[in-house]
């Protein structure tokens, strides 16, 4: 280390290091990641900490998030201004909470966020129907969304209020194969970029 | 105003789950105003006021692991870690002694992990494929990595303890018995051809004759020998038999072992509990960055899914709609469907034993002809593996199964075509080998085999084993230049409707596992005539990888039907299990049945393969005779199956009484659910009812 610009201070690394599941290599390249969304606006050197922000509109268009249905409620999930904003802080955690070594309660935590649309802390019938129609695009007739989402409802609700707890949410997720061995799911981004960035 | 005490009392009394069921309207309104992920600091299960105070008690659970779990923003979380830090001067010279040392040993575990990962066959690999073609596609190529290794391994162990002793003792060592039986039958010279041409060399080495016959690779080659100088003594026979039933019973355990976790996920995702709507909506996407018409497949995937759910819902309803006159004509179809099917794989076993019999008829052929006559029975049986499964599939379109039954009836039939055709090659084969089971018979009546046809009938077992392999990978080479990459092409530069209607190739996952699992019972099949056998298939799968690898991210397109990912792994390693059960038969009895060919192999004098064990068992010392007799007597076993029942009805004890423990659990949920909705609303009646009295109150003042 050392052979060119520090962006980090060692303290800053560290925190880092402590507070995401990434190294302080992956950290650096994230950076790079992050700078490339927008050269003019991110500078190189963070050891003040600047407070910069790049918009929602660029942060989309990373590979990643391209083509998943949820990227606008991801981006907006983890910006602390809750428009989709994000300050490089944000973005390490959100990646930091949704790569592959993040524990899966994690995950369910930020699943939930990210489901809920309203952001009234429960996923009801209106955050179900959003959610199935972006993961279909409008493949299935109304009738079968709404067979769905009441099927769905039927089976995750377990107090009986017709909408989604965090509980029962867990519960639903916790249970499904694939979620348990793949974690398979909308939200969740695969990383198979962001290792090879040079 | 005075809705504030009553806020404030919900929110201590269900302090677990920040909203309550009912908000009233004030309170959504809040909820909305408040958007900032801040403010959501008091979600569920991250209480911060314990994570300090766990700290300060224990001293030992280093500040990363907790702090990266928790569900806050960044700034906040440097907050807490600096706080955390701001504590660590409190504790005593020892603690913090205690501590720098757990948060070394902490880094240095992480270091070793990642060195681990390094080394692990494929990783970066296998996480491309899954990420670009999710989880089903991935477990085909997990299951492949797991086939590799397990013959690489099993290959190491075959290679220390028979093929290198053989190797190192070949000229030393002494014949274990001396030839006893008539002359005829240790007749055996497979280096008769004289000068051969180069070509030749290529045959010999696709059938496995020739030069190949007469080495280390068939059974053949190895000697009856048994060494013993003053420090080293070493049993070649003994040895090569021990290996093989002990590497059968590895690959079960190591087959056991992958069950084990795998079932331990499908248990404990419970049994109908959950359904599957809220699965496919919460956690149906399988994720990828392949472009837009990658993305459209797997929207029409994750349709696909919800459609089959509906489907079968429908289907169930029509079911029960249909009239006794319907019903007892349909289950006669199917029932009728049935045989047509079976017949049809009964046709494809004939043709099996036909093109055996008659490829062994036709062994003494040159050239290109002989070579097509020895590949006869494994191109019978890889074009009806090819075939029947295809008209097993129209089939099943008159039988108007669910869908989810049809996809289970169709591998079943699969499997059972793949596995039992094996099985009918090897019979064949054996039928040749002891004349049809007629010992006394004109050809068997000298050495009880047919010395004729096969003076050395394990290498000639170990050579067709090692043409199906070798047919196999040659056909999957062959379909990748001739099929897949042209059929590519032709879609993609040619736009007619035909082109479009047929389309890119789909990676289906269910036929290529089942080909990993038919070559692998081959293996095992041969792996007691042909020693380095394991070997050739560790080359062989890991080269099927990389062009399964290389079709998949070139000729594919994403799969508009896929798997559960874990039940089918689950299930092909039952299938695998089937496979070995299979090659065990098969082995057991050619160790017990069949007399062994007088003219060559290690066991050439014996009357079976298995009586070299009683042999070596008397040259024993008197202790450890009496030690295994006693272990293998009715004293000891008795009792050793009295106690392994009694843990097993343990197991099941414990594992039903945990079931019925999750359903009260469960229940207990619910019922708790309801109770919390009941007490708001009568909170709320009573506040609202406090509010009334207040106003008349008040507007009596």
């Amino acid at each position: 280390m050392g052979n060119k610009q520090t962006t980090f201070t060692e303290e800053q690394l560290e925190a880092f290091q402590d507070c995401t599941f990434f190294t302080r290599k992956e950290i650096q390249r994230l950076h790079g990641r992050y700078r490339e969304l927008a050269p003019h606006l991110v500078p190189l050197d963070y050891t003040n900490n600047p407070d910069i922000r790049v918009p929602l509109t660029l942060i989309v268009t990373m590979p990643e998030l391209k083509e998943n249905p949820f990227r606008d409620r991801i981006v907006e999930t983890f910006s602390e201004d809750g428009h989709g904003n994000l300050s490089f802080n944000d973005f390490v955690d959100m990646f930091s909470a949704l790569c592959e070594t993040s524990p899966r309660e994690l995950k369910t935590i930020y699943a939930f966020r990210i489901y809920d649309f309203n952001r009234d802390n429960f996923i009801c019938k209106e955050d179900l129907k959003m959610t199935l129609n972006k993961l279909t695009k409008g493949e299935l007739t109304p009738e079968e969304v709404s067979l769905v989402c009441d099927k769905s409802m039927e089976e995750a609700d377990l107090d009986g209020d017709s909408k989604l707890s965090f509980s029962d949410f867990e519960n639903m997720v916790s249970k499904a194969p694939d979620f348990l061995r793949y974690q398979d799911s909308a939200v969740f981004i695969k990383l198979p970029l962001i290792n090879n960035v040079p | 105003m005075s809705s504030e005490p009553q806020r404030r009392g919900s929110r201590e009394a269900y302090d677990y789950d920040e909203g309550n069921g009912y908000p009233s309207e004030q309170h959504a309104l809040r909820l909305r105003w408040v958007s900032s992920r801040a403010s959501n600091q008091s979600y569920p299960q991250h209480d911060l006021s314990s994570t300090p105070a766990e700290e300060n008690e224990e001293g030992d659970s280093g500040p990363p692991r907790d702090l990266r779990a928790i569900p806050l923003p960044m700034a906040l979380k440097r907050a807490v870690r600096q706080v955390q830090q701001m504590q660590v001067p409190v504790v005593s010279s020892r603690q913090s002694w205690r501590r720098k040392r757990t948060k070394s040993l902490h880094e240095l575990k992480e270091k070793a992990r990642e060195s681990l990962y390094f080394f692990t066959l494929w990783r970066k690999s296998l996480q491309k494929i899954g990420g670009n073609f999710g989880g089903g596609v991935q477990s085909y190529f997990l299951f492949l990595r797991f086939l590799v290794v397990l013959n690489f391994v099993s290959f190491l162990l075959i290679a220390g303890f028979v093929l290198i002793p053989s190797i190192v003792f070949r000229s030393a060592g002494t014949s274990l018995i001396n030839s006893t039986g008539p002359d005829e039958c240790k007749v055996y010279d497979p280096n008769s051809q004289g000068l051969v041409e180069f070509y030749k060399y290529f045959l010999d080495l696709l059938s496995g004759t020739g030069f190949m016959e007469y080495s280390y690779l068939f059974y053949g080659y190895y000697s009856n020998t048994m060494v013993e100088n003053r420090n080293v003594s070493y049993n070649i026979p003994l040895a090569y038999l021990f290996t093989a039933i002990f590497y059968f019973v590895f690959c079960l355990i190591c087959i056991i072992a992958r069950m084990g976790t795998t079932a331990r996920v499908a248990v404990a995702t419970g049994g109908s509990a959950v359904g599957n709507y809220s699965v496919i909506v919460f956690t149906g996407w399988d994720y990828g960055c392949q472009g837009d018409r990658a993305t459209k497949l797997k929207q029409k995937n994750v349709h696909y899914r919800l459609q089959v759910d509906l489907e079968e819902e429908s289907r169930k309803k029509r079911a029960a709609a249909l009239t006794l006159c319907q019903k007892i004509a349909l289950y006669s179809l199917r029932v009728f469907m049935c045989f047509v099917a079976f017949g049809l794989i009964i046709a494809a076993f004939y043709g099996i034993f036909v093109a055996t019999n008659f490829s062994q008829t036709k062994s003494g052929e040159e050239g290109i002809l002989g070579l097509f006559f020895e590949y006869l029975p494994s191109i019978v049986i890889t074009t009806g593996n090819f075939v029947v499964p295809l008209l097993c599939d129209q089939i099943a379109l008159l039988e108007r199964y669910t869908p989810s039954t049809t996809v289970i009836v169709a591998l079943l039939r699969a499997v059972f075509l793949r596995l039992v055709s094996l099985g009918v090659l090897l019979f064949t084969l054996w039928d040749q080998i002891t004349c049809k089971g007629d010992i006394d018979s004109h050809d068997c009546k000298l050495c009880q085999y047919n010395y004729k046809v096969h003076p050395c009938w394990e290498t000639r077992v170990g050579q067709e084993m090692y043409k199906l392999t070798m047919f196999d990978l040659l056909v999957n080479i062959a379909l990748l230049v001739l099929v897949e990459f042209p059929r590519r092409m032709v879609v993609d530069n040619w736009s007619s409707k035909l082109a479009q209607w047929v389309g890119r190739q789909e990676f289906v996952v269910s036929t290529n596992v089942l080909g990993l699992v038919y070559g692998q019972t081959v293996v095992w099949t041969g792996a007691l005539f042909c020693p380095l056998l394991p070997l050739i298939n560790t080359i062989k799968f890991v080269l099927l990888f990389y062009f399964r690898k290389v079709t998949l991210f070139y000729n594919c397109r994403p799969a508009l039907k896929t798997f559960r990912s874990t039940t089918s792994t689950f299930f092909f390693l039952v299938v695998l299990t089937f496979g070995w059960c299979l090659a065990t038969a098969v082995m057991i009895y050619s160790l017990a049945e069949i007399r062994p060919s007088m003219g060559c192999g290690p066991f050439r004098f014996f009357p079976s393969m298995w009586s070299i064990v009683p042999t070596s068992f008397y040259r024993l010392s008197t202790i450890t005779q009496d030690f295994l007799f006693f272990i293998g007597s009715q004293a000891f076993s008795i009792p050793l199956f009295a106690l392994s029942c009694v843990v097993m009805c343990y197991f099941i004890a414990l594992a039903s009484v945990y079931g019925k423990s999750v359903a009260l659990l469960r229940a207990q949920l619910k019922l708790e659910g309801r109770d919390k909705q009941f007490l708001v609303k009568q909170i709320e009646k009573l506040s609202r009812q406090h509010q009334i009295l207040k106003h008349t109150a008040g507007a009596y003042e």
